[in-house]
């Protein structure tokens, strides 16, 4: 349901209404289930993965409270390994990604002019497995059966005859499952910003959010078979008695941090990537111009996604291998240090030389500088192999990532939180209570998390359930706890201010902002078929540029109009040049019932039940050939015949 | 209708200028790969030779031919940047190639460091020293 109405198009009533027509899903319960429009995908992934946040927020919580004193008895040490273990689990595979891939689900097709995903069904399907996946996970929690090994799982204490029971099995198999969605969403966005951009949207015109989600998605393809294999090995070695990690047999123990940092460092950019395109996004609305420096920021973003490749020893510096060896990555680590400055930089000069306009997205844009600046810092200082096998394993390294991570992903996906609410519900959120929230979120993080320096420099290993009293232990623990809950009570403000959008807020115009990309020129919220009339590009900011503006009014053509079916162009992939129009899959049942036959699959794995596995992986077979099965439809009506 | 560029642009399209923006990339990719698998084998095995090679010599030879691989990249990228220098507005295979030669120009230069840092390494570092 629209709150206000769209500009006047350049199409007539009757194209309108068949495009709702043809578009339109019906509010039913099956229509709820089957529906593949990207905006209900993308709002789907935001919050479960806002509730994902919300379990792993509160288990870090329980944790500060446990450490909030010397030897405090909140949780005992089996608690404490299971809590640690799923709060990084989940932030970084349950929360993080997912959430920045539900803006991409909402906003790529708006901001490169399309009409939907590429492979509408396969979103569905992502969205499905992700929501099962994190159900498999965190429902082993109240079993005692959780993870417990910590997010990156090092074998061999993750080996069966050191970890008994079915702890690590569910975090094998269940990144094996969530692995699944990551790739077909990444699969998704490369096609969707590669073949549907609007006429005229070449390379260089493309919006830096969907290069820094394209540049995700293949760091995801090229990165995840590395994890995937590690814990299928992993399984293996754990429930089929292999020796991939056993020394004794021929295995190798180093093989799994190879391999899951192979995945690991790059998945560090797969967080922050999308994040920092948030805020290229986000900035022309607030500095009334363009990002400065557009080439050199796609430089940045082309280069960190390869670089990030070439730096995963760093996180192995204190294993033993050769110092030679060590220098490769260590210089690949010092380097890549300049494009991530080259964007903080450009955003410094696009502030400096626009015209500030602060509200709460920029806030948390200017909050994301300084947190992630100082993340960057310590992160410069990894790079010395001498001062890393310091402060390997201490708290010095916890503090170093939650301000990389938080800084460079939780700031930013706020201020894309606040900056795109009016577009995804229709309504104008509280800009008092948004800036509460931004003033309790910024302090409470950096009063939790700034400590953790000083006490990791002091020798505090991490992942300890309990500590004895220290010189410089105690207060600080202390102090950390006290701002880990004034950081709730900020994340809860935010909470507390979507839920008021929603049912107080007042009705959004399709542009608040006067933001620069195409997302702008839609409705608030956009219609099921998001433009009425394909736009054709212009420039690099189309929504500022009026010949732009003048190619979906008086200047519209049937050919991006579009009304007789549900369908789309298909551009070139470089310079956008118009080929075809291709009809577009209508919602289907098919996705949901693959990821249910999946979830069987892999629960039976879980629980050995064999049997039902065979079974569920014959119903995963016959579902996609059923998905597959050729349609009874002319090629003319498919986009298939010339 | 797909516009091409005109025959004076060649470079702007097509292999040559892909070797320009993502050749620094894939060489950089290779002597990472060669350079430390080199070491890190050779070390395992308690051998300082690979072949009848002295491993320095080998280890040198994987930043030797992977950073003259990148500075023809660069100078590719170079002159894609100089030949599109005239690209109008609503030219977008000329705009197009211009961004992509600037990409391809700093990117060149940043894997270029990285592989000139890893050969100062050579020089310094005894190649299994612990």
């Amino acid at each position: 349901m629209s709150t206000t109405t769209t500009p006047p198009p350049g199409v007539s009533a009757q194209d309108l209404a068949r495009l709702a027509e043809h578009w339109a899903e019906r509010p039913t319960l099956r229509g709820w289930f089957s529906t593949v429009d990207h905006k209900k995908i993308g709002r789907r992934y935001l919050v479960t993965a806002g509730f994902f946040f919300v379990l792993a927020g509160l288990s870090a919580l329980v944790m500060r409270t446990q450490l909030a004193r010397p030897e405090a008895g909140v949780v005992s040490p089996q608690e404490y390994n299971q809590l640690f273990s799923m709060h990084g689990t989940a932030m970084i595979f349950l929360f993080a990604t997912p959430m920045l891939f539900g803006f991409g689900n909402f906003l790529v097709p708006l901001m490169i002019g399309a009409r939907d995903m590429a492979f509408p069904r396969l979103n569905a399907f992502g969205y499905w497995v992700f929501l099962f996946a994190g159900l498999f996970m965190w429902a082993s929690l109240p079993f005692g059966a959780a993870p417990n090994n910590g997010w990156f799982a090092y074998a061999p204490l993750s080996e069966e005859q050191h970890n008994p029971g079915l702890h690590m099995d569910v975090y094998a198999l269940g990144l094996l499952f969530l692995g699944i969605s990551t790739t077909a969403a990444s699969i998704n966005f490369i096609v969707t910003a590669l073949k549907l951009r609007a006429p005229g949207m070449s390379l260089n015109r493309v919006p830096l959010f969907v290069w820094a989600i394209v540049a995700t998605a293949f760091m995801v393809i090229f990165a995840l078979p590395a994890l995937n294999a590690d814990n299928a090995m992993l399984f293996l070695d754990r429930r089929f008695g292999t020796h991939f990690f056993d020394p004794s047999a021929g295995g190798n123990v180093l093989l799994w941090q190879h391999l899951f940092w192979i995945f690991g460092h790059p998945d560090v950019y797969i967080i922050v990537m999308p994040a920092l395109g948030i805020v290229s996004a986000v900035l022309p609305a607030f500095t009334r111009r363009g990002v400065v420096g557009y080439p050199l920021i796609v430089l940045s973003i082309v280069s960190i996604s390869i670089i990030s490749f070439g730096v995963w020893v760093h996180h192995m510096f204190a294993t033993g291998l050769p110092q030679l060896s060590y220098s490769f990555f260590s210089a690949a680590s010092t380097i890549i240090t300049i494009p991530s400055g080259i964007q903080i930089f450009a955003w410094l000069a696009t502030m400096l030389l626009g015209r500030l306009v602060l509200r709460v997205p920029l806030l948390y844009v200017i909050g994301f500088v300084v947190t992630f600046v100082l993340g960057g810092f310590t992160g410069a200082m990894f790079a010395v192999t001498a001062f890393d096998q310091q402060v390997t394993d201490s708290y010095f390294v916890v503090a170093h990532f939650h301000y990389v991570l938080i800084g460079g992903a939780v700031f930013p996906m706020l201020a894309g939180i606040y900056y795109w609410l009016p577009k995804i519900t229709g309504r104008m959120y509280h800009e008092r209570l948004g800036r509460w929230a931004f003033w309790l979120v910024f302090a409470g993080m950096h009063v939790t998390f700034f400590p953790m320096h000083l006490y990791g420099l002091f020798g505090m290993p991490r992942r300890v359930y309990t500590y004895r009293s220290e010189p410089g232990w105690d207060g600080w623990n202390l102090v950390s706890t006290v701002g880990s809950y004034l950081l709730a009570v900020g994340l809860l403000l935010v909470l507390v201010g979507v839920v008021h959008a929603l049912r107080r807020g007042r009705p959004a115009p399709p542009d608040p902002w006067e933001g620069d990309s195409l997302e702008w020129t839609t409705a608030s919220p956009p219609e099921p078929y998001n433009f009425p009339v394909q736009p054709r590009v212009h420039s690099l900011h189309p929504a500022w540029d009026e010949r732009t503006a003048d190619s979906v009014g008086a200047g519209a053509t049937a050919d991006r109009i579009l009304s007789d079916g549900r369908r789309t162009l298909i551009t070139s992939e470089l310079d956008a040049h118009p080929e075809r129009a291709v009809q577009m899959p209508e919602s289907t049942l098919m996705p949901l019932v693959l990821a249910g036959a999946l979830l069987i699959f892999f629960t039976s794995m879980l629980l050995a039940w064999y049997p039902v596995a065979a079974v569920a992986a014959l119903a995963v077979v016959a579902t996609i050939a059923v998905w597959l099965w050729p349609p009874r439809r002319p090629d003319e009506e498919l986009g298939v015949a010339r | 209708m797909t516009t091409r560029p005109g025959p004076h642009a060649r470079l702007t399209g097509g292999l040559l200028l892909w070797y320009g923006v993502l050749g620094g990339a894939v060489a950089w990719g290779v002597h990472v790969f060669a350079a430390w698998g080199l070491d890190e084998l050779a070390c395992a095995a308690g051998s300082d030779h690979v072949a009848a090679v002295p491993l320095w010599q080998a280890v040198g030879l994987a930043v030797v031919i992977p950073g003259l691989f990148t500075v023809g990249s660069l100078l590719v990228a170079a002159l894609v940047w100089r030949r599109t220098g005239r690209a109008g507005e609503e030219d977008r295979p000329f705009g197009r190639s211009r961004m992509l030669a600037v990409v391809g120009v700093w990117s060149n230069l940043l894997f270029l460091t990285i592989i000139v840092l890893g050969g100062v390494a050579v020089l310094v570092l005894p190649p299994c020293q612990g």
